[in-house]
């Protein structure tokens, strides 16, 4: 695949080979001349004749360039957690043997050979972890034909974007109440949308076509049906990035970052407008909502600029109103672990947001077996309840996700009506 | 496995066993007989640590360095250390310097000693090959004429060996090793560098 073209510099030097062919004649040599026996020149006699034969100067050795034109190519910038990527390496001086070495960097995980032979070599890999990864460093090296001479060079990678894989998650929660602006979910006032609502009494004006004749001869009067207007909604996906706690992989930020991209796919498709919050220390990252296919990368982008350090900077209690549309649903992912973060969830409610908070804290302390220890452990495990409790009085959903099973599962209760939601 | 994956793995292994091959070889072709003097001992020890470990740095090429956390554990600090003196010591060198050590330590065999030549030869190109994944087809070819040439120098050194000495005493001796290696030098010279 043709790719980028990188100018890269050759350092020459004798082969690992040649060294070894010269440490031979070399101890031959010495110890023939030590011992005085002759038959040890004989033994040092092929080692200086294929050391000989490489000398510079002789016919048939080409020259030894000091820069390289090389391809890289990547099958994509952009990649999901897991996806099989590739990389392409390609030198343009076919004069040599040309071997390819692939040093994966931290967090790529190679998924092909990392040792190639041949002018172009292609090397997959794999990023078990969102984030942007630098993909490592490939090392060129090239043998003169007598492999007695050894040119190396070496080239950095370019960076890939993982993104976090998207939740599964193929049902919607629905607002009660949707905004006056067109899309594709059933609103509970009539509307011109395909979903029947009921049957009303002719009046001038309606359409010829939406009459009911079965029921208007039945009645003896004109009736048309009535189908329910079809609205879209507004989503705020809300992603808590002060907390990361579990296993590498599986943890609190790892499970809110899949849930939210997960949460966008399926709203987007559904043709509604999605933005993004991450609350993390020291401010918020966020995206006005927005439709559209493009609208998913911003808000995956959004979320890995998310800082989710240990550093603790300033906090804030209020979310920005430009981020948050009067009427939105916003969906939370978060281990609530953060008072300060509940806090704002309480906030937004009492604002008069509809809130639906899906917890992805799937870690506990170690149990340990000291009663203090213990006693702590519960005492915890209580305030967790509690958080939980507090939010579900204030008519907030909490429903826990595990990360393994579907989106779907926990959302299932919420999705099969409307959400109520009592301002 | 799926037979092309068999195919490249049979392919990576070949030179490798033959790497190792060659490496025992030339160890009990040089031991025998057995000679149990220290330096002899001594020397017997080196060789076979050394083309063990070489054979053990070869099998283990493919393996990757573990990145390198903040509190490493004691296994994984001592595969580090065992990885990094696998591939930081020149053991193919070692080898050859102690069987050569070895050979002066017998008695004189001048045929005996140029086959071990020629055996040390197979066995560092076999580590090459093993070692670069070179096509080893393609390379024996480029440099069949002066292997040839080698093994012609290395019987013409064997025969100079068995030449009666003109006078008795060291300097006789010494003379036969300067006509030899004058020969092999002008070999040297004299060969074309051609592919």
């Amino acid at each position: 695949m043709a790719g980028p073209v990188q100018q890269v510099e050759v350092r020459w030097r004798p082969s690992r080979h040649a060294r070894r062919l010269l440490t031979l004649a070399l101890a031959a040599l010495l110890l023939a001349t030590l011992t005085r026996r002759p038959e040890l020149v004989g033994v040092a006699a092929p080692a200086l004749l294929l050391l000989g034969a490489a000398l510079p100067g002789r016919a048939g050795r080409p020259g030894r360039p000091a820069r390289l034109a090389v391809r890289v190519g990547l099958a994509s910038s952009r990649l999901y957690e897991g996806e099989l990527a590739a990389v392409d390496l390609a030198v343009d001086d076919t004069r040599f043997d040309t071997r390819w070495l692939f040093e994966a960097g931290r967090g790529v995980e190679p998924a092909s050979a990392t040792a190639a032979n041949g002018a172009a070599a292609r090397f997959e890999f794999t990023v078990p972890r969102w984030g942007s990864r630098q993909l490592g460093s490939a090392t060129l090296v090239l043998h003169d034909p007598w492999r007695l001479t050894e040119g190396r060079a070496q080239l950095v990678l370019p960076a890939v974007d993982c993104y976090p894989e998207p939740a599964v998650e193929r049902t919607r929660v629905v607002l009660s109440r949707l905004p006056n602006r067109l899309g594709e979910h059933a609103a509970r006032v009539p509307g011109e949308g395909t979903e029947f609502a009921g049957v009303r009494e002719y009046v001038p004006g309606d359409r010829q076509r939406a009459i009911n004749w079965p029921a208007s001869t039945r009645l003896g009067r004109l009736q048309v049906n009535t189908f329910a207007a079809e609205r879209s909604q507004d989503i705020v996906l809300v992603v808590d990035a002060t907390s990361d706690v579990g296993p590498p992989g599986t943890s609190a930020l790892d499970l809110g970052l899949r849930g939210a991209a997960g949460a966008a796919r399926a709203y987007l498709d559904g043709r509604d407008r999605v933005g993004v919050i991450c609350y993390q220390w020291g401010g918020a990252r966020w995206l006005a909502p927005s439709l559209g296919r493009r609208q998913f990368y911003k808000i995956i982008d959004t979320m890995l600029s998310a800082d989710a350090g240990w550093g603790r900077g300033e906090t804030f209690s209020r979310l920005p109103r430009a981020a948050l549309p009067p009427g939105a649903l916003v969906v939370v992912f978060s281990p609530l672990l953060d008072q300060r973060f509940v806090e704002t969830l309480r906030d937004m409610r009492e604002r008069g947001f509809g809130l639906f908070v899906v917890d992805v804290l799937n870690t506990v302390p170690p149990p340990r077996r000291t009663f203090s220890d213990a006693m702590t452990r519960r005492i915890w495990q209580m305030e967790q309840q509690a958080i939980r409790f507090s939010l579900r009085e204030l008519g907030v959903p909490v429903v826990h996700w595990d990360g393994a099973a579907p989106l779907d599962l926990p959302l299932a209760p919420y999705a099969r009506r409307p959400l109520v939601v009592h301002r | 496995m799926s037979a092309p994956r068999a195919l490249a793995a049979a392919g990576t292994a070949a030179p490798r066993l033959a790497a190792v091959l060659l490496g025992a070889a030339c160890v009990a072709w040089t031991a025998v007989p057995p000679r149990h003097t220290g330096l002899a001992t001594l020397a017997l020890v080196a060789s076979i640590i050394a083309v063990v470990t070489g054979a053990l740095r070869l099998a283990l090429a493919d393996v990757p360095q573990p990145e390198e956390g903040f509190f490493p554990t004691a296994p994984v600090r001592a595969w580090l250390t065992f990885l990094a003196v696998l591939r930081g010591l020149p053991w193919e060198e070692i080898a050859v310097v102690a069987l050569l050590w070895l050979e002066v330590q017998h008695p004189v065999r001048p045929w005996h000693t140029a086959a071990l030549g020629f055996g040390l030869v197979a066995y560092l190109l076999a580590v090459h090959i093993a070692e670069s994944g070179a096509p080893a087809g393609r390379l024996l070819r480029r440099q069949a004429k002066v292997l040839l040439a080698g093994a012609c120098l290395l019987a013409l050194g064997a025969g100079f060996a068995m030449l009666p000495a003109a006078a008795p005493g060291a300097g006789s001796a010494l003379l036969r090793v300067l006509a030899a290696a004058a020969v092999v030098a002008a070999a040297a010279l004299v060969l074309p560098g051609r592919d």
